[in-house]
């Protein structure tokens, strides 16, 4: 009765999907569906279940199929049906009732979404990896763009005046809504009727507006519905009965409005903590008014307009990626923090798909208005509309619309094109990198992040451009008004908003006495760094360009200990040929006047692919194919830089790193590549070669590793989050993701330890850095820190302050504590009771270093 | 009053049933040809067929037993939304009986009939003047409780609702259908007789005769 259809299944990796059932009257229409969404699957694992028909011609549905279909296809990941009408609706909904293992129920999601155009976007997103909701909410929009295209008014039926006056179904409701109908509640209300086959319009009794459509998020705020007024619903079409009961029933609940939203004002402007944050993520004080991102504006002169099809196509295109882009921050933050908080996104999503707005655009595209233009057009027109409403409140609603709508216009114009509004303190949900590096340090003092992690990519790039930054602040942050008086300590995590005069002077006293103290180190920087009972610790620096490199030199830095040589190879169609790279190669090393740059080799896997590096999609790239496992996968690539290495190497101190060694035979494989690239001439006397050590079995089973190598050098990031299974980028989980968690220090410790008078061991994650992390690194045996350029100097006064000895027993103190929190209470105890002889201790090292 | 309906009288029923399915098949497929999809007859006759093997290949013991069987084998079976319904119906029934209840008063069958009506408008979420089989079974079911409460007998009671369930059936001609595909026609649906209503006229029909 039901065909089993697993679209190109290794069903291991099917089963972390969201599974989807079609149900529908025709086999034949099912079997076709599905093979149209398997072309968009690109071969990618996705259970896809068919119950339709009640044999090969017999059209009909079957709840008990349906069942047995949503009991193959069900995993942890869930299950979203995909239906046609009528019966296989009824049917679903039975075979919900006829599940024995009711916690299956609750994983099933029945799509209103009409089945062929909801089928393929749903395969797409599952396929992807999306979660159960996302998946629906994908499906639920499929038809959108088609709705768009043609115009229609409204999904659903366009009324003729005359079958309004027939068949309209009429119900009256008051705002019971504190703030009246805005945004959230319009919302809610216009994703309840757009899941109806009805058309509904709603006219404000009390004051006369409308009528509107209700399917319309932007006109219906329009309506300036109050709290107490009273707001006709209308509605015709073949549910408009329970249109009408629902949107009736839905207004007595005040559209779900959480309660204490009923009672209070938005986004009460207070940097309470959430699950895991504020956390620390780079040190520094600051004070400042809030300051917050907004576009450049555009000028849509830049962008002209070409064929109206092809520009309707990009707003399409780009409305689908913003969409996009929100269901996944929206889903997110509903896990992290609950429903409430998320439901802000809904409105946001609401206006992407609002027929009324898009409609608009197309309307402006069609006599030869580009994109750009367009796109601006309509949204000023619908803010313009929003921020003459009477209401306060609904008024300041109009920046969820600047907001969405530049988003898209980011979008279409390809621009990172945020930027603060004025000097003082950014605050933002988070920062790509791109937008990070481009932060205009004339103007941002410091940062808080609504959401990310201290191991974020922004929050490593704040510190390398050594800006303050508090991350994982919660969603509340972004509801401070913009111009309030922050201030945040990068060190601690601390937030205080409207400070008192007297705490600005303590923590302004705290950063001058900082800024004294960098000074003092940044005297001391280009000298080595020895312990106070004269161990030398080197400490080298992180890089990823040439530019890097002459940072890294003024900085202090005893040699480059890790070279991100990615930055030759991103942003290209074509890989860097030897030429190019020896240039770049042999510049680093110029600007290292002679210093040690260990070069890692290409470090990239599938989740940024290279254009001339094709590789098949990968469920987890993180698990997949990356660094030495892809290159030795792509000889040719790996050869030619290990020969532009190798020139190097033959009249500057060079090393090179192999980056995701787990096997001995991956370096053995590696190295014969290394002889073929050094050519007749042999391997080049100066070059050493080593491996990362990032995958927890690398570090357990060192020992068969040491004889393939010089040097070891432990990614304490990626380490941390393979061992933890935390993800470093994941704000959820920040927390876990710490390298000093004892679990991550034990593996550090192996090493050290089979290591120890064989081979050198570095560290070159964030943790070299970290003054916490620090003295338990040198206590394990680890004898070179590569950090950022700009925290050289601050680690080597931290070095100059420990005692080897100490630190090894505080080391192997550490190694029997349960978590990282407890390894970080016990170091900072410690520093505090050494704190005298630490002071004195500077000194003593400074009388070191300088004699 | 305490007669006990015996599990024959049930299998009885639902044999009735078929045998009139089977016989206005056609007149039920022309009822949906006007306003529907013309498969109503050969649906609920596939249906029907199909749960009467059922029964044929093994009787439940009891009338609870035996009509959630017939109501999971429609739901299998029929192929349109009468499957889910008129399943649901028979499933909702079967439950309200129970499955292992030996005996089974008048009474009890009235209950199983009103938790068929509830399964109907859970699934079908029809309300009164839709055009739907709600209209000729809410009645029905009423019919029937009103008798009861008069100390009447079941097959009194259940004449008193075929003749309800005809009337209810007779009155959705005029009705504006609100529901399922006939809706779809809006204005163009008055004027014709709700097929799933007509067949719970039969049904009615076959419950009243399997009890006199």
């Amino acid at each position: 009765m039901t065909e089993s259809t697993s679209a190109n299944a290794p069903a291991t990796d099917a089963e972390r999907r969201v599974g989807l059932i079609v149900v529908s009257h025709s086999r034949a229409l099912a079997l076709a569906a599905v093979t149209l969404a398997g072309e968009m699957l690109h071969g990618r694992p996705l259970t896809i279940e068919v119950a339709a028909g009640l044999d090969d011609t017999t059209f009909g549905t079957d709840a008990v199929s349906i069942m047995q279909a949503i009991e193959r296809a069900d995993s942890p990941a869930g299950v979203v049906v995909l239906m046609d009408l009528g019966s296989a609706v009824l049917s679903a909904e039975l075979a919900l009732d006829l599940l024995q293992d009711s916690s299956i129920r609750d994983r099933v999601t029945l799509s209103p979404a009409p089945l062929v155009e909801g089928l393929i976007v749903a395969a797409v997103a599952a396929a992807g990896g999306a979660s159960r909701e996302e998946v629906a909410a994908e499906a639920r929009n499929a038809v959108m763009g088609k709705a768009a295209h043609l115009s229609t008014p409204e999904p659903g039926v366009a009324p003729e005046p005359e079958d309004q006056a027939q068949a309209a179904i009429v119900g009256v409701f008051p705002v019971a809504n504190p703030h009246g109908l805005h945004a959230r509640p319009a919302a809610r209300l216009v994703s309840e009727v757009r899941a109806l086959d009805a058309s509904v319009q709603l006219r404000n009794l009390t004051t006369g507006a409308g009528p509107v459509p209700a399917a319309s998020l932007s006109r219906v705020a329009t309506l300036t519905a109050l709290h107490g007024h009273e707001v006709e619903v209308r509605a015709t079409g073949p549910q408009a009965q329970e249109a009408v009961e629902h949107v009736l029933a839905l207004a007595k609940r005040r559209f779900d409005e959480p309660p204490e939203q009923v009672s209070a004002p938005p986004a009460p402007p207070r940097p309470t903590p959430s699950r895991s944050g504020p956390l620390a993520a780079s040190p520094g004080i600051a004070v400042g008014p809030v300051r917050r991102l907004a576009a450049e504006p555009v000028d849509p002169a830049l962008h002209p307009a070409g064929e109206p099809a092809q520009e309707w196509r990009r707003v399409l295109a780009s409305v689908a990626a913003v969409r996009r882009e929100i269901e996944h921050v929206r889903v997110l933050t509903e896990r992290e923090l609950g429903p409430d908080q998320a439901s802000i996104f809904d409105a946001h999503l609401s206006l992407l798909t609002d027929t009324e707005l898009l409609g608009d655009v197309k309307a402006r595209i069609r006599p030869g208005t580009g994109a750009v233009a367009a796109w601006a057009g309509s949204l000023a027109e619908v803010e313009r509309q929003w921020a003459e409403l009477p209401d306060p409140y609904l008024r300041e609603r109009a920046a969820d619309v600047r907001a969405v709508g530049e988003q898209v216009l980011q979008a279409l114009t390809g621009q990172p094109a945020r930027r603060m509004t004025g000097e003082g303190v950014l605050v933002a949900s988070d920062l790509t990198p791109a937008e990070t590096a481009g932060l205009d340090l004339a103007l941002v003092t410091g940062v808080v992040l609504a959401q990310g992690s201290p191991t974020s990519h922004a929050a490593i790039l704040a510190r390398a451009r050594d800006i303050p930054v508090v991350v994982a602040a919660g969603p509340e942050v972004l509801g401070i008004p913009e111009g309030r008086t922050i201030l945040l300590d990068g060190a601690t995590g601390a937030l205080h908003l409207d400070p008192a005069p007297e705490l600005i002077e303590e923590y302004q006293r705290r950063a001058a006495e900082a800024a004294e103290q960098r000074v003092r180190q940044v005297a001391l920087a280009d000298h080595p760094a020895v312990s106070r009972d004269g161990t030398r610790i080197l400490v080298a620096a992180n890089l990823g360009s040439v530019s890097d490199a002459r940072a890294a030199l003024a900085a202090g830095a005893d040699g480059a200990g890790l070279v991100r040589t990615e930055f030759l190879f991103l942003d290209r169609t074509a890989a860097p040929d030897i030429n190019e790279q020896q240039d770049q190669y042999d510049s680093i090393a110029e600007a290292m006047e002679g210093r040690r740059i260990t070069l890692r080799t290409l470090d990239v896997g599938g989740d940024k692919p290279l254009p001339y590096l094709p590789m098949p999609p990968e469920a987890n790239p993180f698990l997949g194919q990356r660094g030495i496992r892809l290159s030795l996968r792509n000889r040719d690539l790996l050869r030619d830089q290990m020969a532009a290495i190798c020139h190097t190497a033959r009249h500057s101190p060079t090393s090179i790193m192999l980056p995701m060694v787990s096997t001995p035979d991956e370096l053995i494989e590696a190295r014969q590549v290394l002889v073929e690239a050094a050519g007749s001439s042999g391997l080049p006397a100066g070059l050493h070669i080593g491996t990362m050590i990032e995958v927890p079995s690398a570090a357990l089973k060192i020992e068969a590793l040491l004889p393939y190598v010089d040097f070891v050098s432990i990614g304490t990031n990626d380490l941390t989050q393979y061992t933890l299974a935390a993800e470093r980028g994941n704000g959820a989980v920040a927390a876990l993701s710490d390298a000093l968690d004892p679990g991550v220090l034990r593996l550090i410790d192996h090493v050290c330890r089979a290591a120890s008078g064989r081979v050198d061991v570095a560290v070159c994650g964030e943790a070299a850095s970290d003054e916490l992390a620090i003295p338990i690194l040198v206590g394990l045996g680890v004898r070179e820190l590569s950090v950022s350029p700009p925290a050289v100097a601050r680690v080597k006064a931290a070095i100059r302050q420990l005692d080897v000895e100490h630190c090894a027993s505080l080391a192997g103190q550490a190694l029997t504590l349960p978590g990282a929190t407890d390894v970080r209470k016990l170091v900072l105890a410690t520093m505090a009771e050494t704190q005298g002889d630490a002071e004195s201790g500077t000194r003593t090292g400074s009388g070191v270093a300088t004699g | 009053m305490s007669e006990n309906v015996t599990t024959a009288v049930f299998e009885q029923w639902v044999r009735g049933f078929a045998d009139l399915i089977a016989a206005n098949r056609e007149h039920l497929t022309e009822l949906d040809a006007a306003i529907g999809d013309a498969d109503h007859g050969s649906n609920m006759d596939r249906g029907m067929k199909a749960a009467v093997a059922a029964l044929d290949e093994s009787r439940p013991p009891t009338a609870g037993a035996l009509l959630t069987k017939v109501g999971m084998t429609l739901v299998s079976t029929v192929g349109g939304a009468s499957g889910p319904l008129f399943g649901t119906f028979f499933m909702r029934m079967g439950g309200s009986l129970g499955a292992t209840a030996e005996t089974v008063s008048a009474g009890d069958v009235a209950a199983a009939l009103r938790a068929g009506l509830g399964g109907i408008v859970d699934r079908g979420k029809a309300a009164p003047g839709d055009k739907t089989m709600y209209d000729a079974l809410a009645p029905a079911v009423e019919a029937l409780e009103a008798a009861l409460t008069d100390q009447a007998t079941l097959a009194t009671g259940l004449k008193a609702a075929r003749d309800a369930a005809a009337a209810g059936r007779d009155a959705t001609t005029p009705m504006l259908a609100r529901k399922g595909r006939a809706s779809y026609l809006g204005e163009r649906s008055v004027g014709h007789q709700d097929p799933g209503a007509a067949s719970v006229a039969l049904l009615l029909d076959a419950a009243a005769d399997a009890a006199s």
